[in-house]
This record gives C-alpha cells, structure tokens and sequence, in this order.
C-alpha cells in the first residue's frame, strides 16, 4: 500500500468524510484521544488502529472494541486486516473504505451546460430588458388603440400600460427569487426579458393566427395549429426561464416541459378528444371582420357556397342519428 | 314578436294569484234609466242568463303530471259535440304529444275536482293551435259551431279559467281577422288571462266564433277563427284510435306543409329591396312581415349603426321551450368617418359579433348548429357569409338555418345582415337564404 493512503466514511454509499493519513500508526474510535474520530454511538471510545508492519503493507487490528470490527464482502468479524485499495470494513453503523493515491477515477463528465448562461445570451443584454418592456407596452397601447371604436378611453390605455409592467414585475420577480435559491443569483433582468417576451407573445400571437385564418380562410383546423402555438409558446417561455434557475442539463428540461404541456393540452382539450359536446343555440362562428386589403382568398360563386352547406346537412343528421 | 304571452306557458307557474278586487259590472247595475231604451233587438242578451246557459259545456283541462300525480298545467276546453269531443288549444296539451310517459291530461267539470274524468287526445292542428280531445261517454250539453263570421263590433263573450279561478265569462267585441297575418287569428277585444287557453269564444247565442288563444295585454285578445276548429273536429271524428307517435308524426307532416306553403309564397315574389346606406338589402319581402328600422343616435360615437328588420312576429308553438315557424331577419348598416380602417374592423367585427340569437329550443328538441364560413362573392361584391343550419330531433325532416354576412367592399362601411328560418325543410332554407342573400348589391 501506498504511503499515503485516504481513510473515507460512509454512510450509505454517500461519502461523509474523508482523512488523508500519512503518518502512522493511527487510532479510530470515539474518544477524542483518537486521530480519527467516528461520532457513531456504537463504535467503541478505541475502537481499531491502523499500523504500518515490517514488510510495508498496512494492517488494519481490532483494539478490542465491543461490536467489532467486520470485513463487508462477505460478512466476516475480524481482528486484523492487512488493507488493499478500496478495502472496506464496517463498525457500528459506519463503513470505512479505504484508497491509495493510485486509485482510479471515473472520466470527466462532459456538461452541455457552462456554470451560468451568462455572457451569450441575448436575454442577458444590457438595456434588454428595459427595452423588451417598452416593446410590450407599445404593443399594448397599440392594440388598445385600435380595438377601441368608442371615443377615447384615457382609463383603459393607462392600464394597458399599467398591466403589463406591473404583471411582469411580479412574474420576473418570482422567478428572480427561485434563481436566487437556486443559483444564488437573481438574474432579475434576464427573467424581465423573458416575461415582456413572453407577454408580447401572448398579444401577437392569436393576432397573427387570426390574419392568417381570415386572410386565407383556412378552416377551424386553425384551433388545434393555434393550441399548438400557445403551448410552444409557453414552453419556449418556461424553458429560459428555467435555464436560469436549475443547472440540469437543457434537454431533460425540455424533455420535462414538453411531457408537462401536452398533458396541460391533452386536458384542455379533453372534450373535443372525447367528442363531448354541451348543447348550446349559439353559433360557432368565427365572426372576425379584417379591412378588405387583407383578405387574400378568393371569393366563391353563392353556387358553390350553397351547394357545400349540403355537407352540414349530413353533418346535423348525422347527429340526429347518434344522439337521444 | 314575443309580447304575444302563451297562457300555458304562463299557467305552468303554480301559485294561483288571488284576484284583486275585480270591480264586477258594478256599473251596468247603477245606471239610473234616464237613458231612452234601445229598440228590443239591439239589447244585448243579459250576460248571467248566457252564462247560466252554457257554463256547463266549458270545462278545465288539468295536464297531470304522473310521478307527482298532481296538475302542472292548466287550460279550458269545450264540449262540441254528443261523444264527447272537447275543442281545446294545441299548447294546453302540448305536454302529453312531446311526453306521453310524463304526463296524462283530465277534465274537471263544474269545478268539482273529485269528479275528473281522464280525456284521450284525438287530433291536433299544431299550425292553429288547436287540439280535439274525447272524453268517455256521452255529453248532454254541447256549444253549436257559429258557420260564419260576425260582422266586425259584435258583442263577444270568451269563456274560461283564469289562472285557475273558476269558470268565467269576459265581455268583449269581435274585431276581424288581423291584416296580413302568417297564421290567421282573430282580434278580440277583451281580456284572456291564462288559464282560459282554449276555452271558446262565443255570441251572444252561444255559437262558438272563435278559440282563446293569446294575449298581448289590455284588452288585446286572440282567437283561433271557429272555421278551423270545424276542419280539426270533422278530422278527430274519423278517427277511431290515437297514439302519441302517430300524433307526433302528425304534427311534423302539418309542419312540413305550412314551411312549403310559406315557402312557395316567398319564392313566388321577388325579394323588394329597401336602400340602407349605400346597400340595396331585403326589403319587406311579404306583408306578414313586419319591418321596422332606427338609426340610434349617439353624437358621441365615431360611428352610426343604421338597423332595419323584418320579422313574421309570430310563431308556432311546439312544446314549452320550443317555437318554430319563424322568418326573421336584420340588417346593420355600419359606417364611420373618422375611424381608420384597423380601429373600423374591431367595430365590425364586435357589430358582426353582436347575435341576438336564433329561436328558443332545448336539447331534447334540436341538435346544436353545424356552420360553415366562407367569403362569397355576392352581386359582383365580397361578402363573409356564415351559414348554419340545426335538425330537429323528433320531426324528421325540419331544420332551422342561419345566415350570417357582412360586405367586405368598403374599408369603413359595410352591411351586415342575418336571417333565421325555424321550421324549414333544408332544401327550402337553402333556397330562401340563397334568394335572401343575392338580393344583398351595393348601389355605387
């Protein structure tokens, strides 16, 4: 055995502590007359002593402690023990292993994620998040603007700036506080970014399904494409903010997140999936009207329009039939 | 379209309300004779002997609800003929045709609740509101069916059970046939409460001129003409045999006939036109439309909403939650000069949004709406139209539609307009709809 050798305590398979022993003989027990010192209730006040014998080797000699001293593979009391690389022997409830310096390690494993995602990231930017808020108040107001035919509300433009600054506040603020457990770090400003992202989202993105289902006239498949946005959306919010409060490795988040939102979309859906439907004498119509300029699909002859409706003739029929 | 009040609907409620202090012909009584006399045949016959006469022939029919074995519903009835036939309002037992398991109808006679005597229903004529039941045994005592109109002012005397009160007897004055109905009735002068649904109407020989069917308040009556009553009593009395099936089945072939016949005389006239800004929309298409139109005027709005609609005003009734029979339509015209085209699309869209909704109807009767939305090119301009159509679950073969479109040619003015049909067969709601919308131009 080496001449210096590392005496490590276990519990479990979890190391506690580890002495490195250079001079010898050493004595183990939990007296504090001890060089080691083992705080477990059943270990004996001298418990076992480490010497150094003629030849070199290191032997390892019970000093008549009361529970013993046991080999671990196999089972086995002892009372001397000549000490190899990675030896183990168990007292009381403790294990003591046993390594030389030649002991082999496991390889460097290789991380995807630097210590903080700092430095590279556009969410990081001095200015972005100030500026990213702006942008969503602007957006706000715009939206606010533009959706009010009535005179002009000066109460709903305010809290169409009020609302999204104080709501993002409030959410980068809590996500800072988990980083700041977590990492020990806010990141207020990268979390700021990521929230007005992520309220600017929210605004613009039914706006851009909407056009594109007016403007093309697409079918109400556009449901499931617009479902499927919202949730990527979120994710994608989720994601970053995420990356700034664990360590763990982006892609078992991703993996975590993408498991988590289409069970969040599966629920949601859960009554169409099933094909539940609740009676109502409302219509299920899109009614949204956009300026003429921005209506790109053709108009059709009245012919085909009213030639096509036979199909919802055989759709109400068929309903007649499945329902009591 | 709704101030017409079914008395059934309104009988459903349980709490009979006191009367309060009805002033009884107090002051026929006082009137000191300084008057000179009328000539003896102008006299009007004296109301208590009338009554004395004929309060046996009216009778109140209880719709019993089995599982409480008690009534959920009241209305009148009387006896025409010596079997037993009873004329009564299709509405009154609407209950026992939709839900024969659910509930059974009776009649009390004189008052005397111990004494009912449980009725088969014979015939229904659902597009008049009329039903004929039969009651076991012979009757002693029955109204005599009047075989023409009186002349308009006559002295009237509507007999029934208002809100559970006892049999009464109302005067009131005939006042003809109502101009340019879609169902004919007959305004009477005179106070029908609920309750006295299908109890008769009669002159002051006791011949029957008409059936007490609505009210719109004050003194504003409707009877079903005596004639149909005559048509639906020569039809029961052929019949040996009646079931709930058969009777369902009956209502929806009288349905299918009054849709075809209503939509014969809409395809038969070109569709008027009537300006709406710069539109041309469907104007008043047959005069049992009635069309009425306003521009609401606030000064403070960027914009101005011009509404014109036309609606029949009646409907039929099917069962408690359920009307059909309906033509009705709107238009809005929409037009603004100081929004910009954006902040213009957000008002119409929420105008275009804004749906007063179709016809009441509940689960057991309709399925729900399957839509379609499309541009259409409509007179040479683009149109978002929407069009729905609901089947109706126990009468095959009827259907409900909407139809919804707005212009799209103007960037800060536009139409919008909607149509329901309840009661149509699809090919004839098509039809129609397809009339109704290509009437739509715009006139620069």
């Amino acid at each position: 055995m080496d001449e210096v050798i590392f005496l490590e305590v276990l519990e479990g398979d979890v190391l506690h502590e580890r002495y490195r022993l250079e001079e010898f003989p050493v004595t183990v027990g939990r007296a504090y007359t001890n060089d080691v010192i083992l705080d477990d209730p059943k270990v004996s006040a001298s418990h076992l002593r480490l010497e150094r014998a003629e030849d070199g080797s290191l032997v390892l000699r019970d000093v008549g402690s009361h529970n013993g001293t046991f080999q671990v593979e196999p089972w086995a009391r002892l009372a001397e023990l000549t000490l190899v690389d990675d030896a183990r022997v168990a007292v009381g409830d403790t294990v003591l292993r046993f390594r030389s310096r030649s002991h082999p390690v496991e390889e460097t494993r290789l991380t995807v994620a630097p210590v903080a995602p700092r430095g590279h990231r556009v969410f990081d930017r001095p200015f972005g998040f100030p500026a990213m808020l702006a942008l969503t108040v602007v957006g706000y107001l715009l939206y606010e603007y533009l959706t009010n035919y009535q005179k002009t509300d000066w109460g709903s433009l305010a809290l169409a700036v009020f609302a999204p600054v104080f709501a993002t506040f409030v959410w980068s603020g809590l996500w800072s506080v988990a980083s700041k457990v977590a990492r020990r770090q806010f990141f207020f400003g990268a979390h700021g970014t990521i929230g007005s992202l992520a309220l600017l989202g929210l605004l613009v993105m039914p706006m851009v399904v909407t056009l594109l289902t007016y403007s093309l006239s697409l079918g109400t498949w556009v449901k499931w494409l617009f479902l499927g946005v919202y949730l990527g959306w979120m994710g994608c919010v989720l994601f970053w903010h995420l990356r700034y409060v664990t360590r763990a490795e982006p892609r078992r988040v991703a993996g975590v997140l993408a498991v988590i939102l289409v069970c969040f979309g599966v629920l949601t859906q859960a009554d169409s999936l099933l094909g539940e439907e609740d009676f109502t004498t409302l219509l299920d119509v899109d009614r949204t009207l956009l300026p003429p300029a921005l209506r790109v699909a053709p108009a059709e002859s009245a012919d085909a329009f009213f030639e096509d409706s036979q199909r919802l003739q055989d759709e109400v029929d068929a309903l007649v039939k499945e329902g009591p | 379209m709704l101030t017409i009040l079914l008395l059934a609907a309104l009988a459903q409620a349980p709490a009979p309300v006191p009367a309060q202090g009805v002033p009884a012909g107090a002051p026929d009584a006082g009137t000191p004779a300084v008057v000179p006399p009328l000539p003896v045949a102008t006299l009007p016959p004296a109301t208590h002997e009338l009554f004395e006469r004929i309060k046996g022939r009216v009778v109140q029919v209880r719709i019993i609800e089995r599982r409480s074995g008690t009534k959920s519903s009241i209305g009148s009835a009387f006896f025409v003929s010596a079997e037993g036939h009873a004329v009564t309002n299709y509405h009154v037992i609407s209950s026992i045709v939709h839900q024969p398991e659910d509930y059974t109808a009776e009649l009390v006679r004189d008052g005397k609740e111990s004494d009912s005597v449980p009725v088969k229903l014979m015939a229904v004529d659902v597009i008049h509101d009329l039903a004929v039941i039969q009651m076991d045994g012979a009757v002693k005592d029955w109204f005599e069916l009047a075989d023409r109109e009186p002349p308009q002012g006559t002295r009237l005397f509507a007999m029934g059970n208002p809100h559970d009160l006892g049999t009464t007897i109302v005067e009131g004055t005939y006042n003809g046939l109502i101009q340019d109905a879609l169902y004919d009735k007959v305004h009477f002068s005179g106070a029908i409460n609920p309750g006295m649904s299908g109890g008769p109407t009669v002159t002051g020989e006791g011949k029957v001129v008409g059936v007490n069917v609505a009210t719109m308040g004050n003194q504003l009556g409707f009877l079903v003409p005596v004639a149909h009553s005559r048509a639906l009593l020569e039809r029961a009395r052929q019949v040996k045999e009646s079931s709930p099936s058969a009777l369902l089945a009956e209502v929806g072939s009288q349905l299918l006939d009054n849709q075809q016949r209503i939509t014969e005389r809409l395809m038969a006239t070109l569709v008027p036109t009537q300006t709406l800004g710069d539109y041309r929309v469907p104007g008043r298409w047959l005069p049992f439309l009635k069309c009425w139109g306003d521009t609401p005027h606030q000064p403070e709005n960027p914009y101005t909403i011009t509404n014109y609609q036309c609606s029949s005003e009646e409907d039929l009734y099917l069962s408690s939650d359920h009307r059909t029979g309906v033509v009705a339509y709107d238009h809005a015209y929409v037009t603004s000069e100081q929004l910009g085209s954006l902040r213009f699309s957000s008002l119409y869209t929420d105008t275009f949004g804004n749906d007063a909704g179709g016809v009441d109807a509940t689960k057991e009767d309709v399925t729900n709406f399957r839509c379609k939305v499309e541009f259409v090119k409509v007179g040479g301009i683009p149109v978002r139209a929407a069009l729905c159509l609901r089947a109706y679950k126990k009468l095959p073969g009827l259907y409900d539609l909407a139809l919804r479109a707005a212009t799209l040619n103007a960037s800060t003015s536009g139409v919008q307009t909607s149509l329901d049909l309840a009661g149509f067969s699809a090919d004839n709601a098509r039809a129609i709809a397809r009339r109704y919308l290509e009437a739509l131009a715009w006139t620069k």
